[in-house]
């Protein structure tokens, strides 16, 4: 529709500005408050699971889901850029997924996340876990309408992932340090991770865990306010 | 690679401001970004001259004013400006206390990210023309 402007001419139109303020990130924004209120009048809590790429956010959403899933109705949306196999791995819980690809996209956002609600029965619905595409930088500033955040990270990833990442941590309500029982393994102090959650963010509650073995896994669902409700 | 999402959002913005002001061309595009947004602005403007070829808005010099934070007391009112480009200055941010009287300090500001000029070419054919009378 554009027409190609080579010369500009006074026939042609006139040049002038237009003073605005336009908030760039205000459609993410506005969408994830909408997709909050529309959460809350159904009653559902949502928890954004963010962490790096292997850091076992879906080992953790599924151990979770086993011990929760005889007193909550919950649903998952799985984040990736492409495959099912999250979402796989979740159904096997007998919990309604939906599985959201993002092409090239590095994380979920509100937009999408508005999308997969409308495939969710939101009526039948205690709680939901997001979890968002691996990747410990983007996700931190897109909200999705989530109402609490688990970020988890695993001592695989070395001893620095929190401090090297620290916008990650800032919102989280608790951070997993996942894979404890392969920490002496690599030579990693789960307890210095914790530390710097803590310098980092002080709300923040951080959990040891170890999917593999079940550790952990009930602090986070308490720590997440997810019991005895 | 927020970068790009952030080019997306501004140049989907852009449109609607082409399509709302009738405009031809756009020549110049202002922003203004907090530093806490920790956006790389040169990924930005390679991302927006991507996005804008093919358009109205291919061509248009795309100028980002970044604009600091800052930490203010909520005790005694002291206030002061981040003037760093340390990023790893996030980590002291949550700890950051009163250098006066001891209390925590809030942040405030330094993460906008807003359209704030357009220079466009629009119709010569003013709809805001001066009229002779009251309408």
């Amino acid at each position: 529709m554009a027409k190609p402007v080579d010369v500009v001419t006074s026939a042609e139109g006139e040049v002038f500005d237009v003073e605005l303020e336009v908030n760039i990130l205000r459609e993410n924004e506005r969408l994830a408050e909408e997709n909050k209120r529309r959460l809350e009048s159904k009653g559902v809590h949502a928890v954004d699971v963010m962490g790096s790429v292997g850091s076992g956010k879906t080992s953790l959403i599924k151990s979770m889901i086993s011990q929760l899933k005889k007193d909550l109705r919950i649903a998952v949306i799985e984040g990736d850029v492409t495959t099912t196999i999250d979402s796989d791995i979740i159904s096997s819980e007998g919990v309604p997924t939906v599985q959201v690809n993002t092409g090239k996209e590095c994380h979920l956002d509100a937009n999408l996340i508005r999308k997969a609600l409308d495939r969710i029965p939101l009526d039948r619905l205690d709680l939901i876990f997001i979890e968002n595409v691996g990747n410990l930088i983007c996700p931190a500033e897109f909200p999705l309408g989530s109402d609490r955040r688990l970020v988890v990270i695993s001592v695989t990833e070395g001893p620095y992932m929190v401090v090297k990442h620290p916008m990650m941590f800032l919102d989280a309500n608790v951070v997993a340090i996942n894979k404890i029982d392969v920490a002496a393994a690599m030579g990693i102090d789960p307890n210095k991770l914790s530390a710097d959650v803590a310098r980092l963010n002080p709300r923040a509650a951080s959990v040891h865990t170890s999917c593999r073995n079940g550790i952990g896994v009930n602090e986070v669902i308490e720590k997440l306010g997810l019991k005895n409700r | 690679m927020h970068e790009f999402a952030i080019a997306t959002s501004l140049v989907e913005a852009l449109h609607e401001l082409v399509k709302e002001q009738s405009a031809s061309k756009v020549l110049e595009v202002h922003l203004r970004v907090g530093k806490l947004r920790v956006l790389s602005i040169d990924q930005l403007k390679f991302s927006y001259e991507i996005l804008s070829k093919g358009t109205a808005l291919e061509g248009s010099v795309l100028d980002v004013e970044e604009t600091p934070g800052y930490a203010r007391c909520t005790n005694c009112h002291y206030a002061e400006k981040l003037e760093t480009d340390d990023l790893s200055f996030h980590f002291i941010l949550p700890q950051m206390t009163c250098p006066k009287c001891g209390t925590k300090l809030v942040l405030e500001g330094g993460d906008e990210c807003l359209i704030t000029r357009v220079r466009i070419i629009a119709p010569s054919a003013s709809p805001t023309a001066p009229t002779n009378g009251l309408v």
